[in-house]
């Protein structure tokens, strides 16, 4: 039993932090492009869509990163967490304003509506929230 | 083990690890932004993001306007005719495979080109700039605010069919 949770604990792990880093990467090598997909939510002034586009896929690529590599598990679990109830927020306002956009979560090319962007931050947030609370669990007790 | 507040707050540094290198490799993109001089006509280049359609501010449109850019609107003909900006070229996005090679024959490949539709929801402008960038236009521009902020803005609006 306890086997199989600390499997399945570590899937959520790999998962979770591919995605994001897989995410992060697609974003960050075109940023410009991204700045656009940001500024189609129409929620911030125009160069704070270049500060996001600049800065978030950096911040998923290293908690991404972290999650991969097994190190500060809870901390990056918590910010992905933070960030994916964020998206769905946002998601929510873009649905209620009917705008039809791209969601612009995997990039330039991805084409995803926000209905379906939804549904998979949705499971995102499922898996931080079980690495987050598994972490105690089943990872190695911390050093000193 | 860890109590929510160290986590927290290594959540916190994680972030704000992750945006300074993100800040550090693009200074230059989000400085440019901050200061509305993005996409100066030098940043046309051979590189990967170079051949997708580059966003302008308001600002910059009516500078590139001035200096003989040409803005096409690729919204539908009926939205063109009821309003749209000064010397547009109509080319609806549903119509552009039909109307390319007139508007080649108009329009030489290396004029700049600005391209707007709806607004910041309207992804028309931008599918717009990607066909034209494959039929060889250098340098495409798209204004994301579109029609509406250039209305909105009080700027000159010409009425009137193709």
């Amino acid at each position: 039993m306890k086997r199989s949770g600390r499997l399945s604990y570590h899937l959520c792990r790999l998962l979770l932090g591919g995605v994001f880093v897989w995410a992060g990467a697609v974003k960050a090598l075109d940023v410009p492009a991204f700045a656009g997909q940001v500024a189609a939510y129409r929620l911030l002034p125009y160069a704070w869509n270049y500060a996001v586009a600049s800065t978030l896929p950096y911040v998923e690529l290293l908690a991404g990163a972290l999650l991969l590599a097994n190190q500060r598990l809870k901390p990056a679990a918590l910010l992905l967490g933070v960030l994916n109830g964020l998206f769905i927020v946002v998601l929510l306002s873009v649905l209620a304003r009917g705008l039809q956009i791209d969601c612009g979560c995997f990039g330039p090319d991805a084409g995803t509506t926000p209905l379906q962007a939804l549904g998979r931050d949705v499971v995102l947030l499922a898996l931080a929230v079980a690495v987050y609370r598994q972490h105690d669990r089943y990872a190695p007790p911390a050093g000193p | 083990m860890s109590p929510l507040p160290r986590t927290l707050l290594d959540a916190i540094l994680i972030a704000a690890l992750g945006a300074t290198i993100g800040l550090a490799v693009n200074h230059r993109l989000v400085g440019d932004a901050f200061s509305g001089r993005l996409a100066a006509p030098a940043a046309v280049a051979a590189t990967p993001a170079a051949r997708l359609p580059q966003p302008v501010l308001l600002a910059e449109v009516r500078e590139l306007a001035a200096t003989g850019a040409v803005p096409v609107d690729a919204r539908d003909a009926a939205l063109y005719s009821e309003g749209h900006l000064p010397g547009a070229i109509s080319l609806p996005l549903g119509e552009a495979d039909a109307r390319l090679a007139g508007f080649r024959a108009q329009v030489d490949v290396r004029r700049t080109l600005v391209l707007y539709c709806n607004g910041y929801g309207c992804p028309d402008s931008f599918d717009l700039g990607l066909q034209l960038i494959k039929a060889g236009y250098q340098d495409v521009r798209v204004f994301e605010g579109g029609f509406p902020e250039w209305r909105d803005a009080g700027l000159p609006v010409e009425k009137g069919a193709r």
